[in-house]
C-alpha cells in the first residue's frame, strides 16, 4: 500500500460536479467539433452545433464556477488527510511541493525509485492543472471568433485580423482542441496507471485506505486502512 | 418638376434606344440600391443620376476612367465587358468615358499611351487596376509600353481621384502571389504603403497621402459589383462605406455560408461527398467537398455572376474562396489561404514541406498514445501499477540541505517505519541523530496495532515530531525542541 489515503475531503461534492461537467463538456465538444470540422455521418449538423454552443457556455460557465467556488469551499491541501482549507491553497505554491519539480520528472522517467512527496497535486500536475484555464479561455475566444453571430464583435474581430482571417483562426482552435485531447489522454494516463483508486474517488466518492500525510510535518507518518479508523472513532 | 420630367422623358428615349424598358431600368436603379446599401429611397436620387450623366454624355462632359493591366488573364475585363444582350448595366459602362483600356480601347499604341499621359496630366480621373503588380526583378517581371510597372502604377496613382482595384490580383497579388511567387506580385494598396513608407510616392490628386482605394476581390471581379461602386464614387460621389481591407462593406460584409441557397441542407446534415453521387443530384450542402463558404465574405448568393443568372455553389461547385484577399499581410491571397479547395482546411507549409493541420495533429496525438503505452509497460515492469512506487522517506532537496528542510527528520523516519522501509545509506551517515531513530525502526514495526494507534493519535492534530521524540532518545528529543521554533514560523 505505497499510496495515500483517498479522503473524500480532498475532493469535495462541489468539485467532484465540476469535474463530471468538465469531462462530459469536452467529450460533446471534442465529439461535435469534429463532426463539423468534417461531417463524417449525415443528418447531425444542426445538433452537432447546437451541442457545440450549449456546451461551450456550459463549461465557461463551470470553469467561473470553479475559480470562485476555490475561495470558498475547503478541501483538503494534500492527499492523505483529512484536514482541509480553503481549495486555492492546492493550487498556490505548497511547501510540501517545493524543489519537488526534478524529483517528479526522475519518477516519471523511471530515474528514481521512490514516489515522490508533495501536495494534493504533484507539481507537473498543478502546473498542468493551472493552464487549464487560460487554455479554456484561448479555446472558447477563437471558438467565439469562428462563430458566426460573435465574428466580428470587437476582440474576436480583432483577432481574425490580426492573424489574416477565420481560416486562420479555425486552425488554430482545432489545435487548441488536441491540447485538451493530449491533456485528457495524459491526465486520464496518470490518474489510472497506479490503481483505480483516484478514479473511484473522483468520480464515485469512494475513499480508499493507504499512508496518512501529516500536513504540518509535510511527510507519511501512519497508515489508514479505514476500517481501524473506524473502530478507534 | 417639368424640367426634371423633360430631361427624363429625353433619357427614356436613349434607353428605348438601346432596347431597355423604362421598368427594367428602375428594376435596375432599385437592385443598385440594394447592392450599395442605400434605401429604396436613394432610387430616385440614383435614377437621376445615371440620367444626369447620360445627358452629360451628350455635352461630353464624362468622368474619364483609365483602366491599368497589370499582370493579369484578362479576366476581369471579360467579366465586365461580356454582353450578351442589350443591358440596362451596359447603359451605366457607357457613362465613362473609358480613355484607356488595353483590350477594350478601339486605339493602340503610342496614341492611346499619349492619351492616358493626358488623362493623367489633367486629374480627376479614376484608376481601375486589373491584375498583380510585379515588383520582381527590379519591377522588370512586369513591362508594358517598355515601361516598368511599378512606375506605371507610382505615375497613374499621384493624381487619380480615386483607384478602384478590380480583382483579388489587383487588391493583394491574388493567384500569381500564391507560393512560390517567383515574380513578385503584390497588391495595389500593398505596394504603394511601402513606396509612400520608402518617400518615393507623392499624391498630387487630392487630400490625404494616398488616393482613396477600394478593393474589389473576387476572381474574377463580378461585374455587378464593378457597377455597383462606379456609380457609387463616379455618379453619387462618394466612396462606399469600407471594411478593414478597404472593401466595401455592404458587399463583402456577410459570410456566403448565411445566404447560401443551400444552408438548410447544411443544417439539416444533407451533404454532397462525391462528384456525381445522388447527393449531387439532390443539391445537398457542398461542405465535405471543401466549399469556402462558411470563411468567406461576400454577397454571391444575393447578386450571383452572369447578369444574375446563377453563382459557383448554384451551379454546383463549392465555393473556391475568391473574394478572400488581404492587402495588408503577404502571403494570405485566397490561393493560399484555400488550396487545396476540396478539403476543409488549408496546407500548412514549414519551407517545402506541406501538410494538413488534422495530419499534424494526428501524427502528434498518435506519439503521445505511443509514448504512454510505452510507459505504461515501464509502470508495468517497475510494479508501480498497483499504488505507484513507495514513497521517498524524504525529499532529495531537503536531505542536501537540512538545514531549510521543508519535512522535520523526525517525519522521515516515521515514514520509513510506516512504509516497512529502511532509511537510506546517506541518511545513516548524516549523523548520530538519524542512527539512533534507525534503531527505533524494527521495534515500532514490531508493534503492528501500536502503529495504527500512533497513527490516530497524529491524526487528532498531535504534531509527528512531538510524538516521536517521545519515544525517541533524548538526542532526537533535542533536535525536535530545535525545530519546534522553526516549524511554528513557518505555519
Amino acid at each position: 500500500m505505497a499510496h495515500l489515503a483517498h479522503y473524500r475531503e480532498a475532493h469535495p461534492l462541489p468539485f467532484i460536479i465540476t469535474h463530471w461537467v468538465n469531462l462530459i463538456c469536452m467529450v460533446l465538444l471534442a465529439f461535435t467539433g469534429f463532426y463539423i470540422h468534417y461531417p463524417f455521418f449525415g443528418g447531425f449538423m444542426g445538433i452537432a452545433r447546437g451541442v457545440h454552443i450549449f456546451c461551450a457556455f456550459v463549461i465557461l460557465a463551470n470553469l467561473v464556477f470553479r475559480v470562485v467556488a476555490a475561495f470558498f469551499i475547503k478541501s483538503a491541501p494534500t492527499g492523505g488527510t483529512r484536514e482541509v482549507d480553503y481549495d486555492w491553497k492546492a493550487f498556490a505554491p505548497q511547501k510540501d511541493n517545493r524543489h519537488q519539480l526534478g524529483a517528479w520528472i526522475k519518477y516519471y522517467l523511471f530515474m528514481s525509485k521512490t514516489h515522490p512527496l508533495g501536495g494534493k497535486y504533484g507539481v507537473p500536475q498543478k502546473l498542468a492543472y493551472l493552464a487549464i484555464p487560460f487554455l479554456l479561455i484561448i479555446v472558447a475566444f477563437t471558438g467565439f471568433c469562428i462563430w458566426a453571430p460573435t465574428s466580428a464583435v470587437g476582440p474576436f474581430g480583432a483577432f481574425n485580423h490580426l492573424v489574416g482571417g477565420v481560416v486562420v483562426t479555425r486552425i488554430v482552435h482545432y489545435f487548441m482542441m488536441w491540447v485538451f485531447i493530449l491533456f485528457t489522454m495524459l491526465h486520464g494516463y496518470l490518474a489510472l496507471i497506479e490503481g483505480l483508486a483516484p478514479a473511484k474517488l473522483m468520480f464515485g466518492r469512494k475513499e480508499h485506505g493507504g499512508l496518512v500525510y501529516d500536513t504540518k510535518a509535510h511527510n507519511i507518518v501512519g497508515e489508514d486502512d479505514l476500517h481501524s479508523q473506524g473502530s478507534a472513532d | 418638376m417639368t424640367y426634371e420630367k423633360t430631361r427624363l422623358s429625353g433619357f427614356d428615349t436613349m434607353l428605348e434606344k438601346r432596347g431597355v424598358s423604362r421598368r427594367r431600368f428602375l428594376e435596375f436603379c432599385g437592385a443598385l440600391a440594394v447592392t450599395l446599401g442605400l434605401s429604396e429611397a436613394m432610387v430616385p436620387s440614383i435614377k437621376q443620376a445615371i440620367a444626369d450623366t447620360a445627358i452629360g454624355k451628350a455635352s461630353g462632359a464624362l468622368t474619364p476612367v483609365i483602366w491599368l493591366e497589370l499582370a493579369s488573364c484578362t479576366g476581369c475585363t471579360e467579366s465586365f465587358a461580356q454582353v450578351d444582350t442589350p443591358d440596362v448595366a451596359t447603359v451605366v459602362l457607357e457613362l465613362i468615358s473609358l480613355n484607356y483600356s488595353e483590350t477594350l480601347s478601339a486605339g493602340a499604341g503610342f496614341s492611346l499611351e499619349e492619351a492616358k499621359e493626358e488623362t493623367i496630366q489633367n486629374g480627376g480621373y479614376i484608376t481601375v487596376i486589373e491584375g498583380a503588380l510585379m515588383e520582381g526583378w527590379d519591377g522588370n517581371a512586369l513591362r508594358i509600353a517598355n515601361e516598368k510597372g511599378t512606375e506605371i502604377v507610382l505615375h497613374a496613382a499621384s493624381n487619380t481621384a480615386a483607384i478602384i482595384c478590380a480583382g483579388s490580383c489587383a487588391v493583394d497579388g491574388g493567384w500569381q502571389a500564391a507560393v512560390p511567387n517567383p515574380g513578385g506580385a503584390t497588391g495595389i494598396e500593398p505596394f504603394l504603403k511601402a513606396e509612400l513608407a520608402a518617400g518615393n510616392f507623392t499624391y498630387t490628386g487630392g487630400e490625404g497621402d494616398l488616393p482613396p482605394i477600394i478593393n474589389v476581390p473576387s476572381c474574377p471581379a463580378n461585374p455587378e459589383h464593378l457597377v455597383a461602386v462606379i456609380v457609387d464614387v463616379l455618379l453619387l460621389g462618394r466612396v462606399p462605406q469600407l471594411n478593414e481591407y478597404n472593401m466595401p462593406s455592404l458587399i463583402f460584409g456577410e459570410y456566403i455560408h448565411d445566404n447560401c441557397p443551400r444552408r438548410g441542407h447544411f443544417e439539416n446534415g444533407e451533404f454532397v461527398y462525391q462528384f456525381g453521387s445522388e447527393q449531387e443530384k439532390l443539391g445537398y450542402c457542398l461542405y465535405p467537398m471543401g466549399c469556402k463558404g462558411p470563411q468567406t465574405k461576400s454577397n454571391c448568393p444575393i447578386v450571383r455572376w452572369n447578369r444574375r443568372v446563377s453563382w459557383c455553389v448554384e451551379s454546383g461547385a463549392p465555393c473556391a474562396g475568391c473574394a478572400q484577399a488581404n492587402p495588408e499581410k503577404a502571403g494570405f491571397n485566397w490561393v493560399d489561404l484555400n488550396t487545396p479547395f476540396l478539403k476543409r482546411f488549408k496546407n500548412l507549409r514549414i519551407g517545402d514541406i506541406v501538410f494538413q493541420p488534422a495530419t499534424l495533429a494526428a501524427a502528434v496525438g498518435g506519439i503521445v498514445v505511443i509514448a504512454l503505452v510505452a510507459h505504461g509497460f515501464g509502470m508495468k515492469a517497475t510494479g508501480r501499477t498497483k499504488g505507484g512506487a513507495p514513497f521517498e522517506l524524504e525529499r532529495a532537496w531537503d536531505r542536501k540541505h537540512p538545514d531549510q528542510a521543508t519535512g522535520a527528520a523526525e517525519a522521515a523516519a516515521e515514514a520509513a517505519r510506516v512504509q516497512g522501509l529502511p532509511l537510506p545509506d546517506d541518511e545513516q551517515a548524516g549523523g548520530a541523530d538519524n542512527l539512533s531513530t534507525e534503531d527505533d525502526v524494527p521495534t515500532s514495526a514490531d508493534e503492528g496495532p501500536a502503529s495504527v494507534d500512533d497513527v490516530s493519535t497524529s491524526t487528532d492534530d498531535a504534531p509527528t515530531n512531538e510524538n516521536s521524540a517521545e519515544n525517541d532518545a533524548p538526542t532526537t528529543e533535542t533536535t525536535a525542541e530545535n525545530e519546534a521554533p522553526a516549524e511554528g514560523g513557518e505555519e
